[in-house]
């Protein structure tokens, strides 16, 4: 079953490749199967699960301390009814979306790799499964960002993902070859029975390479510049890839290894501080983005800088409940800008958007969920883990954290308010020429933007797309309720030990419990829902109040040409990258191309060649053609030969 | 009574002495057929001293080697006596310096 589970996508993927020029239009109806079924197995799987200490599947074993097995425990059930769930949305959502795309077949087969990829990340009970997973998930990243690859820009942004994905794959390495040095294994159990008794350098040093894995695939700073760029994907990609899942297995990797976290705390404080800058610093940068996929880009980044947040300072089930809850908000999101990018013929720039929520209700009012709940609206799933998170940094002693957990929280308000203001709200501005409204003209050259979902083809049905939104939208409200129902009744207050969600969670079950912190939960949560108020409240004074009047235009352009230069730059992280790493190798590799490589290597390669030339040219005078003269050189070959034996001894 | 013994030395230095005429042919004399004569004498050189170590040691693979030397000798006199033909039908004259084809 549990193989059933984990290659079926895998299946479909080879199947779609093999024969997608023939299967045509169900290509996309047998990648959405392949991974329906497979969370069809993962909810079978579920009860099995959760008596137990998981599901184990041991495959091969090669070497002493390797060997390479399945666990389904309820961290890794957790994930796989997420990457599943979500993703067999996602996967009707795109038979919709991609119709009309030349490469409508390529399309699934990338997505039901991806599936695959994610779930060997999740389900294997070792490191060294992890890092296969790691790296395949990066591949189809690359694929998937790449997707059209007719687009100069979208090239470039997969390389980009690629190459900072790879810096990631060798933090992993270095974490695991240290644990492995270690401990003289590579699964889970034996290296978590041995986090213990490690040396606390040892497991900081590991927690450090550990981290730098999540860094890169969860874009956590310094190494999240790939993933704006990697909105060059089609929209349901984005929305799986680089929002619900994928970007999440950093989260994944710290919960996984949650052993080894709380062994050393100066990990704990580096993730701790790293995700909630990274959740700053995303929500910032989303104040600036007019692309409606960048926003939501910077979104994710700015979450994902939570849950790492969260399960870095060891509030483990907060962190995951918020990874939870934001794969179905930001799915609904993504999936709902989808449906707007496609019924605008491939707009992304919310300036050109405004007033659609008359024209386009049903994105209107997904959005408008997903808006709700990521900013933590009370009582939608958003409120509670992102509550959770914040709170949990301040019960595990980083005030700071807290502090900056809450601004965070606020500026989130604020840049998700002016997304779904100046998208919905207003007249609607795509007749107005881009000039006027401050927007730059693209790089890309025309024709990538009849192509990417083009529209020659029969339109697919609208439920194609609007059904998987409808019913992610309904997690989106409800998901935070597991946090609920406790020994005191099904719809008490539990917590981080609530029973519903405590089942996912029983690896943390037995942790210890967190410090009493100072200031009353409710407190807390008015505080924020406070500043969350005052988010959105200055984007609705700013782009919802303004946008009916006459010079809305005006202000657009106002704003678009007067924000402050290194928010635009985004915080010129880009440029340091340039200048710190691209350029210093680039100056590396011109120096070689000119001195090292004609003078030492081509310089090797034409001496030897020289030199043959030479010996040849002097030897030939030997080459007399004088019967004669070589029957002498014989004879005097012999006699030398003669006098040497004379004079050494004998032949022996 | 057997004839009087021969110290196997003699044997062994007419054997050089045969040897070396036959080098000095080889070396220095330019008619191909002169050549070939001085080649054959090196061989029954070799021929003789196999012959006197062979009675000396009372060892018959001598014998055999010598044969074995004789056979190839034959037809090393076969192949190089139609060399000589051949180069003397193209060339009219025979001189191993003038065939000197393969100067480098």
């Amino acid at each position: 079953m549990i193989f059933a589970l984990w290659l079926l996508p895998f299946a479909g993927a080879l199947a779609i490749w093999a024969f997608g020029p023939q299967l045509k239009r169900l290509a996309g109806a047998l990648g959405a199967a392949t991974v329906l079924t497979s969370f069809a197995i993962a909810l079978a799987l579920a009860g099995q699960t959760f008596t137990g200490r998981g599901v184990k599947a041991p495959l091969v074993s090669w070497a002493q301390g390797f060997s390479f097995g399945l666990l389904l425990d309820p961290l890794s059930l957790l994930w796989v009814f997420v990457i599943t769930g979500v993703g067999g949305l996602i996967h009707v959502y795109s038979i919709g979306y991609m119709s009309g795309d030349r490469a409508f077949a390529r399309f699934f087969a990338y997505m039901n790799f991806f599936v695959f990829a994610m779930l060997t990340l999740v389900l294997s009970d070792n490191f060294v499964g992890l890092l296969v997973g790691w790296g395949l998930v990066g591949l189809a990243s690359y694929f998937l960002i790449g997707f059209w690859f007719f687009k100069p820009s979208a090239v470039a942004a997969a390389r980009k993902a690629f190459v900072i994905n790879v810096v990631g794959d060798i933090g992993l390495m270095f974490g695991i070859f240290v644990l492995f040095a270690a401990t003289h294994t590579t699964t889970y159990a034996g290296v978590f029975a041995k986090a213990g008794s490690l040396a606390p350098l040892t497991v900081t040093l590991a927690c450090f390479g550990l981290f730098v894995a999540c860094a890169a695939k969860s874009a956590q700073l310094p190494l999240h510049t790939w993933l704006p760029d990697a909105m060059e994907g089609p929209t349901p990609v984005s929305a799986l890839i680089h929002a619900a899942t994928m970007v999440t297995a950093g989260v994944y990797l710290i919960a996984r290894c949650a052993p080894l976290w709380d062994v050393s705390p100066e990990a704990r404080a580096l993730v701790g501080t790293i995700g909630a800058l990274t959740a700053l610093t995303g929500a910032v940068l989303g104040c600036v983005q007019w692309d409606i996929k960048r926003i939501l880009a910077y979104s994710t980044m700015s979450q994902i800088g939570y849950m790492i947040m969260g399960v870095g300072v060891g509030a483990y089930q907060a962190g995951i409940l918020h990874f939870y809850t934001h794969a179905f908000f930001k799915a609904t999101l993504f999936l709902g800008a989808g449906i707007l990018i496609h019924a605008l013929h491939d707009e992304q720039d919310v300036r050109k958007m405004g007033g659609l929520a008359r024209r386009q209700p049903f994105a209107f009012w997904a959005m408008t969920v997903g808006t709700l709940a990521i900013i933590g609206f009370p009582g939608l799933s958003g409120f509670f883990s992102k509550d959770a998170v914040i709170y949990g940094t301040l019960e595990h002693g980083y005030p700071l954290l807290y502090a900056i957990g809450m601004v965070t929280a606020g500026i989130t308000a604020y840049y998700m308010c002016r997304m779904l203001f100046v998208t919905f709200f207003g007249s609607y501005r795509g007749d107005v020429p881009s000039a006027q409204l401050g927007v730059a003209a693209s790089t890309n050259p025309p024709v990538a933007h009849e192509a990417p979902s083009g529209h020659e083809g029969a339109h697919a049905p609208a439920w194609l797309m609007q059904v998987p939104v409808a019913l992610l939208m309904i997690p989106s409200v409800i998901a935070g309720y597991v946090w609920f129902g406790s020994r005191d009744g099904p719809l008490a207050y539990g917590g981080p030990g609530s029973l519903w969600f405590g089942y996912f969670t029983t690896n943390f079950a037995t942790r210890a419990e967190a410090v009493q912190a100072a200031v009353p939960e409710w407190l807390s949560t008015v505080l924020v829902l406070a500043l969350v108020g005052i988010g959105a409240f200055v984007a609705y004074r700013r782009y919802a109040a303004s946008a009916a009047s006459a010079n809305a235009v005006e202000r657009l352009r106002a704003e678009s040409l007067t924000a402050w230069r290194p928010l635009t730059r985004a915080l010129y992280f880009d440029d340091a990258i340039e200048l710190v790493f691209v350029r210093p190798a680039s100056a590396i590799g011109a120096a070689f191309a000119r001195v090292v490589d004609p003078q030492v290597l081509d310089g090797a390669v034409r001496d030897v060649a020289w030199l043959a030339g030479w010996l040849g040219r002097e030897m030939r005078a030997l080459q007399t053609g004088l019967v004669r003269g070589y029957a002498l050189v014989v004879v005097l070959g012999v006699a030398g030969f003669l006098v040497y034996f004379a004079w050494f001894g004998t032949v022996r | 009574m057997s004839p009087m013994p021969v110290d196997v030395l003699n044997y062994v230095l007419l054997s050089a002495v045969m040897f070396f005429i036959g080098v000095g042919g080889v070396i220095l004399r330019r008619n191909p057929l002169i050549v070939l004569m001085a080649i054959e004498l090196m061989f029954n050189a070799a021929n003789l001293a196999l012959i006197a170590f062979s009675r000396v040691y009372e060892n018959n693979a001598g014998h055999i080697f010598a044969f074995l030397v004789i056979t190839v000798a034959a037809a090393e006199a076969a192949i190089g006596l139609a060399i000589v033909v051949v180069v003397f039908r193209r060339a009219k004259h025979v001189d191993v310096d003038d065939v000197a084809g393969l100067h480098g």
